[in-house]
């Protein structure tokens, strides 16, 4: 029977020249703290020694266009690529020298997918969509030089509205522990992004973040309180920024109802960054 | 409202180098067979980046525009 061995959510653009440009060289200053914290996380993930890894990201209109865009997919197939842009910007400039596959665990992804859609979740499935930095910035960090167990990319459409409610992001978190306790594998789960930025995705407001908003997200996860989590709105949401957040919900609903706690917690101004890991041992 | 049509252009700008090309050098002529709005095509035409958010265009995409990109 498998189990969850461990359980992270960090902030996803751990990248000091993005924010060294952005913010300034406190914004710097902090994001290099949180990449410390992120590699000492990593230490004790790896000693956890997960067979796969699932990864809860949001896309950025990187992979998925207006065309078509799910609100929950699950990325199958063998392997995957990162996503490689001409002239990208700097988020995705992190991604630079990263290996340009890695291998996924097809069996729990199938596994999520199948499970799912028989449990009534319409997830998407994607063989070819690539990771942007959502994913392989934390992963990176979190690794270094040192391989990277298969993984389950998980996405999530936290910017496209009409986006997944809270609810419904738990509930699938909920569906991936049921998946990885019925099958043989060890699994380790992180969510990625946040906190607020981007308020209601207004180019007028780039710049802005909630601090009071964040404090109390933090402070309901360190005590566990998953109702109130669960109810946030889209509305409260959006006009927070803290659209990403959603990713964290999947994760919550896989390791609830343990504690949350907090390895990085700092308020930056343009967007305010966190670290935090779940007791599941 | 031509929502989508608003962000397929922000997209093709994002990821297409040679219409991104085409638009620095002449807007209205890489946009003569999109269909926007009057208003939405002067917002492309003047690149002005909070109106194109008001219309409805992704901030991630206006954003990330390389060597447009507005913050």
């Amino acid at each position: 029977m498998g189990r969850i061995v461990y359980a992270a959510a960090m902030s996803h653009v751990l990248y000091p020249d993005y924010y060294g440009e952005n913010v300034g060289p406190h914004g710097r200053r902090m994001v290099e703290e949180l990449i410390g914290v992120v590699r000492a996380m990593g230490r004790t993930l790896m000693a956890a020694a997960p067979d796969a890894l699932v990864v809860v990201a949001d896309d950025h209109l990187n992979v998925f266009s207006f065309d078509a865009v799910p609100a929950l997919c699950v990325r199958v197939g063998r392997s995957v690529s990162r996503m490689v842009q001409a002239d990208a910007i700097e988020f995705d400039r992190a991604l630079d020298g990263l290996p340009e596959r890695y291998p996924l665990h097809e069996d729990l992804a199938n596994g999520i997918l199948e499970k799912g859609v028989q449990a009534g979740f319409d997830f998407a499935a994607s063989w070819s969509a690539p990771l942007d930095h959502a994913f392989l910035s934390p992963v990176s960090t979190l690794y270094g030089d040192r391989p990277v167990p298969p993984l389950v990319p998980f996405w999530v459409n936290c910017f496209v509205a009409p986006q997944p409610t809270a609810q419904r992001c738990f509930a699938a978190g909920r569906h991936i522990a049921r998946v990885v306790a019925e099958g043989p594998w060890n699994a380790a789960v992180v969510a990625t992004g946040g906190l607020s930025h981007f308020p209601e995705l207004s180019l007028a407001r780039v710049g802005q973040s909630d601090p009071a908003f964040d404090r109390r997200i933090v402070k309901l996860m360190e005590a566990g309180d998953h109702e109130a989590l669960t109810a946030l709105t889209a509305k409260e949401l959006h006009e927070s920024g803290s659209h990403e957040l959603l990713n964290w919900l999947v994760l919550l609903g896989a390791v609830s109802p343990a504690r949350a706690r907090v390895r990085f917690f700092g308020e930056m101004g343009r967007i305010d960054l966190a670290a935090l890991e779940w007791d599941v041992a | 409202m031509s929502r989508y049509e608003t962000n397929v252009v922000l997209y093709r700008l994002k990821k297409d180098p040679a219409f991104r090309d085409r638009f620095r050098a002449n807007p209205g002529g890489a946009l003569a067979d999109a269909d926007l709005s009057d208003e939405e095509r002067d917002a492309f035409v003047r690149w002005d980046t909070r109106k194109l958010n008001e219309l409805g265009g992704s901030l991630h995409l206006l954003v990330s525009i390389p060597g447009l990109g507005g913050h």
